[in-house]
């Protein structure tokens, strides 16, 4: 297999990604790459084509061009189900659920890796204790609050537990105490991370680096430090805002 | 796996034998019980005219309503995974009007030799399929995969259209050949033979097979489309498997049996209520508890106005309106 000589590198690599959605070009020629063990964090406003490239790192949209690349393995060379193997998603989307629990969720995408009884025993008890669940694992999930469901789709991951994490809005819905808990366990377990957010705070908290997307274009990069100024959130995020250390002083809209 | 599902797959197979051999033991006939199990055990002293109305009449008819019933609620119970709305039916994909629509033309307007030679059955087969190829047609947006509530909405278009062509057949159509439409149109599963039975019987076996081999599959598909991408599935695939086959068990149990309806949407809801949506244990209860309704229905059908027969269909609609009520009701307060 021929790698990009760029890859070689990064456990996560994009080059020159594109994705057209109804002759769109929603995504154009982004190119980025995470090395192992790193959180990247995918900044923009609203409809700037986070979601869509983190679509088609989950196989949800084919990309027009590009080439994408997890651990060496080339994305368009592996069958879905080898892809997902290496590269797991939380992704935001509503379901219907009639009759499942929070246990068969779980359950659901651990026998999908297909892993042996007891270890999905072990994972499961192990990751709806880490989202707090374990008192409504049998209880039925159309009775769980947003924030509850958004848990218990972590939890599926964090069982599953990839080598790639790809995490599109992994806050939503979810109070204050669990944004911490489960982005501290997501860098506690220290692999490499792709994620989309709105909060700045916490891009500033946990990415070692962010992009900043605009139109489908990813126009610039870098450590959460210099890349969040002053002048960034007044061009791209119309507000007047500057970070003092780790917390945010928001003065308004302009 | 919920701890009590092998309790309840053994009494609902219990049920299943008691309410097959209900089925087989009683009729309009009046047969006393020594020759009931003189006929059962092929002995020479049977009456041979009662013995006929058992071996060719009532076991075929029972076996052919089992497996009917079976195949009509497992293919409600992947439909409704397929387009993820526990109101899916197969009925709503257009194959219910698009077979009535068929078999009624036949009936009025073919050569009676012709009709024969074909077999309306296989008209009717004919009319699902097209229908169920409009409303996947209609649906369909250009590289995308079909949104399942426009299914939905597709087969409810299709439907419309080929009832009024069912009703205009029959408003025109002349006063004999018309009441052997209505009559088809409400179902009965009177007149059954042995040969159909087999056909039933490997269609079900198939799909079956081929769905609980793919279990995971479809846990995965009621946790939506992206979703059971990124878990690696390619839900394109699925969904097309389930509708291919969700058209064999229709076409098949509507041209053994005529319209019946309501199995395939309430028998699901039964199972689910009873052990969860996991498929692995879903499928098995959904087709033993469809087989158990509709042979139950089928006998009372046959001995309520005994020596008259109720059509399958009024019957099941009489039962189903209630059940049908509380889902909606359910579905509302989830909402």
């Amino acid at each position: 297999m021929l790698h990009d000589p760029v890859c070689r590198d990064a456990a996560l690599c994009i080059r020159n990604l594109s994705v057209f959605v109804d002759g769109r070009g929603v995504v154009q020629d982004a190119s980025l790459s995470v090395p192992k063990g790193e959180i990247h964090g995918l900044l923009g406003p609203n409809g700037a084509g986070k979601t869509t490239l983190l679509r088609t790192l989950y196989r949800a949209t084919r990309p027009a061009s590009g080439r994408i690349e997890a651990f060496g393995r080339e994305m368009d060379s592996h069958s879905h189900g080898e892809w997902a193997q290496v590269l797991g998603a939380l992704v935001q989307s509503a379901g219907l659920l009639a009759g499942l629990t929070p246990r068969d969720i779980v359950e659901i995408g651990l026998e999908a890796k297909g892993l042996g009884r007891g270890e999905v025993r072990r994972r499961l008890d192990e990751a709806l204790g880490i989202v707090g669940l374990t008192d409504k694992a049998d209880q039925s999930a159309e009775r769980l609050s947003g924030g509850e469901l958004q848990r218990c789709y972590f939890a599926q991951l964090l069982a599953c537990d990839p080598q790639v994490y790809v995490l599109d809005e992994p806050t939503n819905h979810l109070d204050l105490h669990y944004q911490l808990v489960l982005l501290d366990e997501v860098r506690r377990r220290g692999r490499t991370v792709l994620m989309c957010l709105h909060d700045l705070t916490l891009a500033m908290r946990y990415c070692h680096k962010v992009y900043l997307m605009q139109s489908g274009r990813i126009v610039a990069s870098g450590a959460p430090a210099t890349l969040l100024s002053r002048d960034m959130l007044m061009t791209h995020y119309r507000v007047d805002a500057q970070f003092r250390g780790a917390s945010l002083d928001v003065t308004g809209p302009v | 796996m919920p701890a009590r599902f092998p309790i309840l797959l053994v009494a609902t197979l219990g049920g299943l034998l008691f309410v097959a051999l209900a089925g087989v033991l009683w009729g309009t006939a009046q047969i006393s019980w020594a020759d009931r199990f003189a006929i059962l055990m092929r002995d020479e002293t049977a009456p041979r005219g009662l013995s006929l109305i058992v071996w060719q009449w009532r076991i075929p008819r029972v076996l052919a309503v089992g497996l009917i019933g079976a195949g009509l609620a497992l293919a409600g119970a992947l439909m409704q995974t397929a387009l993820r709305n526990p109101m899916a039916d197969p009925y709503l994909m257009g194959l219910s009007s698009g077979a009535s629509a068929a078999a009624v033309a036949a009936i009025i307007w073919l050569p009676t030799g012709m009709t024969d030679r074909l077999g309306v059955p296989l008209i009717a087969f004919l009319g699902a399929a097209l229908a169920f190829v409009m409303t996947i047609g209609l649906s369909q947006r250009r590289g995308r995969m079909p949104d399942p509530l426009v299914v939905i909405l597709a087969g409810v278009a299709v439907s419309l259209m080929f009832q009024s062509l069912t009703a205009f057949f029959l408003y025109v159509g002349d006063p004999h050949a018309t009441r052997n439409a209505m009559g088809w149109l409400m179902g009965t599963a009177a007149g059954t033979q042995w040969h159909e039975v087999p056909m039933l019987g490997l269609s079900l076996v198939v799909v079956g097979a081929v769905a609980l081999r793919n279990a995971n599959a479809l846990d995965a598909t009621l946790l939506g489309e992206e979703r059971a991408q990124a878990l690696g599935f390619r839900i394109g695939r699925i969904r097309l498997l389930i509708f291919v086959a969700t058209v064999l068990l229709t076409g098949l149990a509507v041209s053994v049996a005529g319209i019946v309806g309501f199995v395939g949407l309430i028998v699901p809801h039964m199972a689910r209520l009873l052990t969860g949506a996991r498929h692995r244990v879903l499928l098995p209860l959904t087709m033993a508890l469809g087989a158990v309704v509709l042979i139950t229905v089928d006998l009372l059908c046959r001995l309520l106005l005994a020596p008259e027969e109720l059509p399958l269909g009024v019957l099941l609609a009489l039962f189903a309106a209630p059940p049908f009520i509380l889902i909606l009701r359910g579905i509302r307060h989830a909402a």
